[in-house]
């Protein structure tokens, strides 16, 4: 029995450590859609919630799962307060393209790095003015969606050392077998 | 890695992805025929997360104030001349305010006129201010709770700056006029020819300056035109001050203002005239036939002799620390917080 306990433990603490890069990706949704502005509104906020679906897709796909991306997307319609779906089509269609492609984005690193993860923001980016566009029958300005990508950009490099960090620190060592 | 790697390869993973999509698709027509359900659930995070955003709001604030006092510092006598200069012109304003006051009331006893419906108003902060690229939004913190109901206007000190679109039970969800859903009737009172009033959609843009669009192809607008609201449809109450109308910057039609970002100015300064373009104001208290107000605003340097009918009016950029909600008979005072 007792060695039945000692096993079941980490098994749970497995089970929950999956579980970060979802909750990293909740998080990052929320964090980019508190409705407070520092700058005034002038800049958007960045799609921080891609950055674990980006990071994740690539090193642990078995964490970041299509079901996942549609959890974190489906939470950046909900709290961004646009039009429902949106995000989460966006969010999945760039998973499939990141997934299928992981070979060349994984491979890319330093300043290509950035350049890759800003190659898959773009695809999000492009896939929700376009769905915009359809669903709102026409053509919305350029400028604030190629803006949102340049903050969404900007923000990669601290956002990706973060999400590396909590990966080292806490999913990285439990890779094995979950 | 290598074992992940298999996983996600493997063709029944394929399986997923393919069912994520359609519901994915799924969810944007959902949202599209019906989005109550996502509203709902909005209003309900939204009143969740209100004690944390009102928190959040003041240091943000605080921030934001420090900041513009930095440069404020080196302007405050030039600021101090140009508000005893604005004071003394806003009295003058008043006096003739009231001047008309009388007048139309007079009028109305001796016709026996139905007087206007009063119009009540909440006030309301803004605790936030949602800036993407596909919407223009922010929350109040005044919902069903203080009588606020989704169509209502909110204003500021300036005049309209949207309407509710979704109301919790403590907070509420304003669409900005510059939103790219906003669509409102409004009026436009010539500079030029005092009386003609065109009616016209404007419809935001995602840009500081809504666009006035079905204007009759006969009508010549001019900068420095007073929009205010129609009140066609019966959503809105009519009269509601706007702006005024700029010419279009593209293709030589002159150039648009920008109002000052939220949390900016205190909601309570005007912008400053732009380049070319019109000046935003108060709409003069008299339409034809009044007193001639003391110091009027004159015609904008470099605005167009005849603009093209199409043209954008400035305002409707939120920059209000406070905001109100009115509708023509609707709710009444609940609860007064200041800015």
């Amino acid at each position: 029995m007792t060695s039945l306990d000692r096993s079941a433990a980490p098994t749970r603490l497995k089970y929950l450590v999956a579980l970060v890069p979802l909750l990293c990706g909740l998080a990052g949704a929320v964090i980019a859609n508190i409705p407070v502005s520092l700058l005034g509104g002038l800049v958007p906020p960045p799609l921080l919630a891609l950055v674990p679906v980006y990071f994740w897709c690539l090193v642990r796909p078995d964490l970041m799962t299509p079901a996942a991306t549609l959890v974190i997307g489906f939470c950046e319609d909900l709290l961004s307060g646009g039009p429902p779906g949106v995000w989460t089509l966006s969010f999945v269609l760039t998973y499939v393209l990141v997934a299928r492609q992981r070979d060349s984005f994984a491979s890319l690193s330093g300043a290509a790095a950035v350049l890759g993860f800003a190659a898959a923001a773009s695809v999000t980016c492009a896939c929700a003015y376009f769905l915009i566009a359809a669903l709102y029958w026409h053509l919305p300005l350029l400028a604030p969606i190629l803006s949102e990508l340049a903050v969404t950009v900007l923000f990669y490099v601290p956002a990706a050392m973060l999400v590396g960090a909590i990966h080292h620190r806490i999913v990285g060592p439990l890779r094995s077998d979950i | 890695m290598a074992n992940a790697w298999k996983i996600a390869r493997k063709s029944s993973a394929q399986l997923p992805l393919v069912i994520v999509i359609a519901l994915a698709v799924v969810l944007v027509l959902l949202g599209k025929a019906n989005s109550g359900i996502f509203d709902q659930a909005r209003m309900r995070i939204t009143d969740w997360m209100a004690p944390a955003l009102e928190a959040a709001r003041s240091p943000v604030q605080g921030v934001g104030r420090w900041m513009g006092s930095i440069t404020e510092i080196f302007s405050v006598y030039e600021h101090n001349l140009r508000l005893k200069e604005e004071n003394a012109r806003l009295r003058q304003w008043r006096n003739v305010a009231i001047v008309l006051q009388n007048r139309v009331d007079r009028y109305q006893a001796l016709l026996h006129a139905v007087p206007d419906p009063k119009m009540n108003a909440v006030l309301a902060r803004v605790i936030g201010r949602a800036s993407r690229p596909f919407l223009q939004t922010m929350v109040l913190d005044a919902g069903k709770d203080d009588n606020a109901r989704p169509g209502q206007a909110v204003m500021d000190a300036r005049g309209m700056i949207g309407r509710i679109y979704l109301t919790g039970e403590r907070t509420s969800w304003v669409i900005l006029l510059t939103d790219l859903n906003s669509r409102i009737p409004v009026s436009i009172a010539s500079s030029v020819n005092r009386g003609n009033a065109v009616q016209a959609i404007m419809t935001g843009d995602n840009t500081a300056m809504p666009t006035l669009a079905m204007v009759p192809g006969t009508v010549t607008l001019h900068a420095g035109d007073q929009v205010t609201s129609s009140g066609d449809g019966g959503l809105l109450p009519a009269g509601l001050p706007i702006g005024t109308v700029v010419a279009d910057g593209a293709g030589g039609r002159g150039a648009a203002g920008r109002a000052p970002p939220a949390g900016r100015g205190g909601g309570a300064l005007p912008s400053p005239p732009p380049a070319g373009g019109a000046r935003r104001g108060p709409p003069p208290p008299g339409g034809g036939g009044g007193p001639k107000p003391p110091g009027p605003a004159a015609p904008p340097a470099g605005a167009r002799r005849h603009p093209p009918p199409r043209a954008r009016a400035s305002g409707g950029q939120a920059c209000g620390q406070a905001a109100c909600a009115r509708r023509a008979g609707g709710c009444g005072r609940r609860r007064g917080v200041g800015p």
